[in-house]
C-alpha cells in the first residue's frame, strides 16, 4: 500500500481534533469561570489567566438553581426512557412481522409498507408540530410526559424498525424454523429463540432513541412550556429570563451532554461497524 | 420474500392465518404512525387552505388559496428559503469534503487511529441546543476568543453574527463542526468495506497513491458520497435548534431557516394557518430535492461518468 509519510495524516488528523476539541474545551472551562473572568474578555487557561471557582456547579447541584435544574433533568429522563422503550417494543415487533411473515396492510405489502414507515423519518418536524399542536390542545395532553412520550415514539419508530430489520435479517430464519417445526407458536417462538439473540439489536435500538429523544428540541418546544420541559428547553429558556449567565449555563449543557456522551462510546463500535456498515441500502 | 420461500418449504399454515399473524407485527406501529405522522400531516395541509381561530375550542374555516398567495408575495419567506438552501448546500459540501477526507486518513490500521475514530465521531451525539449554546460562546464578538485570537495576530475582529454574510457563513460552519461525523462514519464503513485485494494489484502494477483514489477509491465511493449526501441534506434542511440558540435568526432575518420562520409565524405571530403553509412549503422543498437527487443519481449511475 502507499505509505504516505504518515507524519502528515497525524498533522492533519491533529489539526481536525483541535477543532472537534476546542469548542468543548471552552465549554467545560466555562462552566469553572466567574462572571469576571468572562466579561473581561476571553480567558484561555485556568490557574494562569482565570482562578478556577466551583461556584456554577454548587449553585446548579445543591444550590438555588437545583430546583430549576431537577424538573426539566427528571422530564428529560422519563421521556426519554419511555418514550424509547416504547419505540423499540414496536419497532421491533413492526420489524418482525416485515422480516419474517407476509403483510398486507390496505395497498401495502412488506417492501412498501418498511419503505412507508422508515420513508416517515425524512419529514421535517416542523410540517407536523403545529397540527399535533392543536391535536394534543384538544385532547389536553399540551405540557404533559404523556403527549411528549407519544409523539417522541411516532418520531422514533421509523429508525426504531429500520434498525430492527437490518438486525433480524441478520439472523438465520433456521433458528426460528426449527422451533416452528416442533409445533411452537409464533409468540413462543419470539419470546424464545428470536429476543434472546437480539439482545444487543435491542439495547443499540434504545440507545439510539434515547440519543434522539434526549436531544430533541423542535417538538419539545412547541409541545411544552412549564411542567413537562426538557433540558434544552430550559437552556434555550435561559437568555430570556436575567441576561446570560455563561457559567451556570456551561454547566447546564455539561450536563445534558453527559449522558450522551456516555451513549456515544457504548455505541461507537456500532456505529463504526455493523448498523451503518451492514444496513446500508 | 425469505420469509415466502421458508413458509412454503417448512412452516405449513395457511397463507391468510401467516398474513394475519403479519399483520398484528405491524399493526401497531402502523397505527401510530398514521395517528401522529400521516394524520397532522393531512391536518397541517387542511389548516394551508384555512384561517384558525382557537376562540371557544378549535375554528377552521375555508380561506381557499389565501394563505398560499401570501407566501408567494412574502419576501420574509423567500430569504428564510434562500437561507436553508444556502446553509443545506454549503454544509453538506464541506461535511461531505472532510468527513470523506478524514475516514480516508483512518480506514486502516494506524497507530492512535481508535482514539481518532472516537474523538471524530462525538460532535454529532451532541444535544444540539447545548451545542448551539457552545457556539453563542465562542461567536461572541466581545468576549469569544476567535476575535480575541485575530486581534492577538495583528487581524480585524470579524462580525461572526453581526456582519452582513458572516452570520450565515457561522451557521454553515457551527453545521458542519456537528454533522462531519455523520458522513465521517458512512465513509469508514464503505471503505473498510472495499476489498483489499484491488488496489494491492493495482499497486503491483505501479500506480500511485493518486491515481488508486482517483480510479479505484473514488468511483468505489460514489455510492456511498451519493447516500451521505442526501441522508445530510435531508437533515440539514430542517435546521433550526442551532441557529435557534445563537442568533434567534438575526441579524434582521439574514439566518433565518424556513422551520424557525414558520415557528415564529406559527405561534409567535400565533397565525397557525401561515405557520402550517411555510411549513408545508419546506415539506415540497424536501419532497422535490429528493426526487431530483434520486432521479439524477440514478443516471449518474445508469452512465457511469464517474469510472
Amino acid at each position: 500500500m502507499r505509505r504516505r509519510p504518515p507524519i502528515v495524516a497525524y498533522i492533519l488528523l491533529g489539526m481536525w481534533s483541535m477543532v472537534v476539541f476546542f469548542p468543548l474545551y471552552w465549554l467545560v472551562t466555562a462552566s469553572f469561570k466567574d462572571a469576571l473572568a468572562v466579561h473581561q474578555g476571553p480567558k484561555f487557561l485556568p490557574w494562569v489567566d482565570f482562578r478556577p471557582t466551583l461556584d456554577a456547579w454548587r449553585n446548579l447541584l445543591r444550590g438555588v438553581e437545583r430546583e430549576t435544574v431537577w424538573g426539566p433533568l427528571l422530564n428529560s429522563l422519563v421521556v426519554g426512557s419511555s418514550s424509547s422503550l416504547l419505540a423499540m417494543v414496536l419497532g421491533a415487533s413492526a420489524a418482525y412481522g416485515l422480516a419474517r411473515l407476509p403483510v398486507r396492510l390496505g395497498p401495502m405489502a412488506n417492501e412498501d409498507m418498511l419503505f412507508w414507515i422508515v420513508s416517515q423519518r425524512i419529514m421535517p418536524p416542523i410540517v407536523t408540530a403545529l397540527a399535533l399542536f392543536l391535536m394534543l390542545r384538544t385532547v389536553g395532553l399540551l405540557d404533559t410526559r404523556t403527549g411528549l412520550v407519544l409523539v417522541y415514539v411516532a418520531f422514533n419508530l421509523p429508525l426504531a424498525t429500520w434498525l430492527m430489520h437490518n438486525f433480524f435479517r441478520q439472523i438465520p430464519p433456521s433458528l426460528e424454523e426449527a422451533a416452528l417445526v416442533d409445533g411452537a407458536g409464533r409468540a413462543r417462538v419470539l419470546w424464545h429463540v428470536v429476543l434472546p439473540v437480539s439482545t444487543p439489536g435491542l439495547v443499540a435500538t434504545f440507545l439510539f432513541c434515547f440519543l434522539f429523544a434526549w436531544n430533541e428540541f423542535l417538538f419539545a418546544l412547541i409541545l411544552t412550556f412549564n411542567r413537562a420541559r426538557t433540558l434544552p428547553i430550559l437552556i434555550a429558556a435561559q437568555h430570556t429570563q436575567r441576561g446570560i449567565e455563561w457559567w451556570s449555563l456551561s454547566a447546564m449543557s455539561l450536563i445534558t451532554l453527559a449522558p450522551v456522551v456516555l451513549i456515544t462510546l457504548l455505541l461507537q463500535g456500532y456505529l463504526v461497524g455493523r448498523v451503518l456498515g451492514g444496513g446500508e441500502r | 420474500m425469505g420469509a415466502g420461500a421458508l413458509s412454503t418449504a417448512i412452516v405449513r399454515a395457511p397463507v391468510p392465518r401467516r398474513r394475519a399473524e403479519g399483520n398484528a407485527f405491524v399493526l401497531p406501529a402502523a397505527g401510530l404512525l398514521l395517528l401522529l405522522t400521516l394524520f397532522p400531516f393531512l391536518f397541517t395541509l387542511a389548516l394551508t387552505f384555512s384561517r384558525v381561530s382557537l376562540v371557544g375550542g378549535l375554528n377552521l374555516s375555508f380561506a381557499g388559496l389565501g394563505n398560499w398567495h401570501r407566501l408567494l408575495t412574502d419576501s420574509r419567506f423567500w430569504t428564510s428559503l434562500g437561507n436553508t438552501v444556502v446553509i443545506v448546500v454549503g454544509a453538506v459540501s464541506l461535511e461531505v469534503l472532510l468527513g470523506f477526507g478524514l475516514a480516508l486518513l483512518l480506514y486502516r490500521p494506524l497507530r492512535g487511529g481508535a482514539f481518532f475514530r472516537v474523538l471524530f465521531i462525538v460532535p454529532m451525539a451532541l444535544t444540539p441546543i447545548a451545542v448551539g449554546y457552545m457556539w453563542r460562546m465562542l461567536l461572541n464578538e466581545t468576549i469569544g476568543p476567535f476575535n480575541a485570537l485575530l486581534q492577538a495576530a495583528g487581524l480585524p475582529p470579524l462580525g461572526w453574527v453581526s456582519g452582513d454574510a458572516l452570520p450565515l457563513l457561522s451557521m454553515i460552519l457551527v453545521d458542519t463542526w456537528q454533522w462531519t461525523p455523520f458522513v465521517f462514519v458512512l465513509c469508514l464503513a464503505g471503505l473498510q468495506a472495499l476489498p483489499e485485494e484491488l488496489w494491492e494489484a493495482a499497486q503491483l502494477d505501479g500506480a500511485s497513491g493518486g491515481q488508486i483514489l482517483r480510479y479505484l477509491i473514488l468511483p468505489l465511493m460514489v455510492p456511498t458520497l451519493l447516500t451521505a449526501s442526501f441522508l445530510r441534506a435531508v437533515e440539514a434542511f430542517k435546521i433550526v435548534d442551532v441557529i435557534f440558540i445563537i442568533t434567534g435568526g438575526g441579524p434582521g432575518t439574514r439566518t433565518e431557516s424556513l422551520t424557525l420562520h414558520a415557528y415564529y409565524r406559527g405561534l409567535h405571530a400565533f397565525d397557525l394557518a401561515y405557520g402550517a403553509t411555510i411549513a408545508f412549503a419546506l415539506f415540497l422543498l424536501v419532497l422535490l430535492s429528493s426526487l431530483v437527487f434520486l432521479r439524477l443519481t440514478r443516471r449518474l449511475r445508469a452512465t457511469e461518468v464517474w469510472a
